[in-house]
């Protein structure tokens, strides 16, 4: 993460982030306000923030839902398979810790009980605007120390 | 679509009508659900299957099998013992019910012999055990699946 | 390879059924990192055509029906609205009616009134999604653009009515939560009016733009006796000719006094599809309008005891995918015994699979789109290719742009 904010690199990286989005067992809430955060009304790509294909491409990994047992190999795949420096970003309450499904049988109680999460955002779902305000401080605001390094963001 | 008809069926498959607001219920027993729900589809006007719902009851397993036909629920409803849960499938008639049962089988544990999905899990993770209560049943809880699916 | 203008044709010598061996019952493949979520799909292929399609749910499966027998029955509609981000106004309103013919109450006409009007601008913002979203597979970037920003018009108004854009929690059990805010009711026919003009100009353009139109025309053809066997649901049932709609055959909230037109079509591809949906959301703006003209002043909502008697209830709703049915068991405490839910894309995945058989790789995307699965839910789809021996997978995206690669070298070739 250190190397997210020195220098050249990191200066171009934080213009230009690149996400790879995985919908792990969500109401698809969140993940259709994830797209209309990249739609001209909110404009994420105003920014540099574009999705890809790949999570091989990805700087920033967007999750939603809470993480049922047939999503949980294919999150910690794509986690594996993003080079590094690579952010996590948890949006939504189920994301965060289950949210409304939190005792349902088949529900997961959010995803950093298998990879470790950087920045979360709640709300049900949360706004487009609070969408792209997370992830712009999720990437300027970095710390240095990795104590800090989790925020959550209101 | 009428009581009268649903009657008709009643009489020629065995079971007995009941009426309510919105549903007209034919009770029939398990081997005779094919034949009445493809008595039921066959009727005049258009045919549409629903779903299939099945309700724990304790000792017994009722399953209703919901049919539209425009203004009214024909709803075909059999009881089965949870110690011996299997129905015939209505696949054969009603092609549409094939996922219907397949859920059912899952989460009721409900077994419908003739239905291509019987075999392996269709709605719930593979690594759900076999041995384990279905999950929609009274003994099973959900404290207990999660668990046994490692969701803490 | 045929001319697109004839398009693949349903095949009659497909079974309808799958084999579901025990084999295949496995997970597919190795681990496979999955995109947008559920219904993973597996493809075998003749050549270059599918000539049999597997699917594999409950990647989205979280319990919620047995969950919902631990909450009481308000807390539920927070529950089940929460099933889908996009109809969860039709989720809600199922519910609340169904729980709500178990008691002797009568929901005072005002809220009907304030249901509808809520229930057709999730239709609006659902079909602009849909139809923005067919525009994205098909490689027609702009249109997706431009239809989510006209889009943002409709969430808007759900916004100021009922406090959020997704997870409403409108409808409860009696009526609605609220009433409308001082001049939502012209501002509601204003953006109607809007939205209806923004429509009228996305029809021109999506029958006239020939990249868009070789991808929909002909694909994924289906006809009545696919959909009379298999109980479809929804506009995929009415682009076949056959003209059903819950919201007429059994009215519901006002749509008795507010009547909708049964849109149809004969044709059964995806292009009738995209017509069908345009059209819905176009009268879906009539309907908006006539309701707020027509709405009666008074309550709108009734107190109904929490303790709901004892009875059984089916209940379903035109969600904007087709029928969502409800059956609602009270044994007269404070939570429900038993919930059923059956959502519309879980009738038409047989559909969706039909829709498939006879195509190739390329017109994957569009055509699973076209059957509007409750969003992109074929994101990971695997690929057998018997005849060669080889099986790999692919995900949605590479699968999206494989598909406009392929036909943009056809064009060129042309």
């Amino acid at each position: 993460m250190a190397s997210f904010r020195s220098g050249l690199t990191a200066w171009a990286r934080k213009r230009s982030i690149w996400v790879f989005h995985v919908n792990a067992a969500s109401c698809n809430g969140c993940d259709i306000e994830i797209l209309a955060a990249l739609t001209p009304k909110y404009d994420a790509e105003r920014l540099g923030v574009e999705l890809v294909p790949s999570p091989r491409h990805a700087d920033v990994l967007l999750v939603t839902g809470t993480m049922n047992p047939l999503m949980k190999d294919r999150l910690k795949t794509v986690y594996d398979q993003m080079p590094e420096p690579r952010l996590v970003v948890a949006i939504g309450a189920c994301a965060l810790g289950g949210g409304v499904m939190r005792d349902c049988y088949n529900a997961g109680h959010g995803i950093d009980t298998l990879i470790p999460v950087d920045l979360y955002i709640p709300g049900c779902p949360p706004n487009p605007e609070g969408i792209i305000y997370g992830i712009l401080k999720l990437v300027t605001g970095i710390p240095d120390k990795p104590e800090e390094a989790q925020q959550v963001v209101s | 679509m009428s009581v009268e008809s649903m009657q008709a069926i009643g009489v020629e498959t065995g079971g007995t009508v009941t009426t309510s607001k919105k549903a007209i219920v034919l009770n029939v027993s398990r081997e005779k659900v094919p034949e009445a729900c493809a008595k039921v589809a066959a009727m005049p006007g258009f045919y549409h299957l629903s779903t299939i719902t099945a309700l724990d009851l304790g000792e017994q397993i009722a399953v209703m099998y919901h049919f539209w036909k425009g203004k009214t629920f024909a709803v075909v409803k059999t009881l089965v013992p949870k110690s011996d849960a299997r129905i015939p499938s209505i696949t054969p008639a009603v092609p549409a019910a094939v996922f219907y049962e397949a859920e059912v089988k899952d989460l009721m544990g409900v077994f419908f012999d003739g239905n291509p999905y019987m075999k392996g899990r269709f709605v719930l993770p593979d690594e759900y055990p076999t041995d384990a209560p279905a999950p929609l049943r009274k003994e099973a809880d959900p404290a207990k699946i999660r668990k046994m699916l490692k969701l803490e | 390879m045929s001319d697109n203008t004839e398009g693949p044709h349903y095949t009659e010598s497909s079974a309808g059924l799958m084999e579901y061996s025990a084999e295949s019952a496995m997970p597919f493949g190795p681990v496979h990192p999955s995109l947008k979520e559920p219904e993973y799909f597996k493809l075998i292929l003749e050549g270059e055509r599918i000539v049999q399609v597997m699917p594999r749910i409950g990647y989205v499966h979280r319990g919620i029906e047995r969950a919902a027998q631990d909450r009481t029955w308000v807390k539920n509609v927070y529950l089940v609205e929460r099933i889908c981000g996009i109809c969860s106004f039709s989720h809600s309103l199922a519910y609340t009616q169904g729980v709500e013919n178990l008691t002797p109450f009568e929901i005072p006409k005002r809220g009907k009134y304030l249901r509808t009007v809520v229930h057709e601008l999730e239709r609006i913002h659902s079909h602009l999604l849909w139809l923005g979203l067919i525009g994205h597979w098909a490689g027609f970037d702009t249109l997706f653009m431009w239809i989510w920003k006209d889009r943002e018009h409709s969430l808007d108004l759900l916004e100021a009515i009922t406090g959020n854009r997704v997870n409403k929690s409108y409808s409860t059990i009696g009526g609605v939560r609220k009433d409308l805010p001082d001049g939502m009711a012209e501002k509601l026919k204003t953006e109607a009016g809007f939205i209806e003009k923004r429509l009228d100009y996305y029809e021109g353009l999506m029958s006239s733009e020939e990249t868009f139109t070789i991808r929909t025309r002909g694909m994924g053809r289906i006809n009545q006796e696919v959909t009379r066997r298999l109980s479809t649901v929804g506009p995929l049932l009415r682009c076949t000719g056959i003209s059903r709609d819950i919201r007429v055959e059994d009215p519901y909230a006002a749509y008795d006094e507010v009547i909708p037109e049964v849109m149809t079509s004969n044709d059964g591809d995806i292009a009738s599809l995209v017509t069908i949906r345009l059209d819905e959301a176009r009268d879906s703006c009539r309907m908006i309008k006539e309701a707020v003209d027509k709405m009666p002043s008074g309550d709108f909502k009734v107190n109904i005891p929490r303790a709901i008697p004892a009875g059984e209830s089916m209940f379903h709703v035109e969600a904007p995918r087709g029928e969502l049915f409800y059956y609602v068991k009270s044994a007269g405490g404070s939570t429900p015994e038993r919930v059923k839910i059956r959502t519309s894309t879980m009738a038409n995945i047989l559909t969706g699979v039909e829709m498939l058989k006879g195509h190739t790789l390329a017109d994957v995307p569009v055509v699973l789109t076209g059957m509007d699965p409750c969003f992109g839910c074929m994101d990971r789809v695997a690929v057998l290719e018997v005849d060669k021996g080889k099986e790999w997978s692919i995900g949605g995206e590479a699968l999206r742009r494989y598909g406009i690669d392929y036909y943009s070298k056809r064009r060129g070739n042309k």
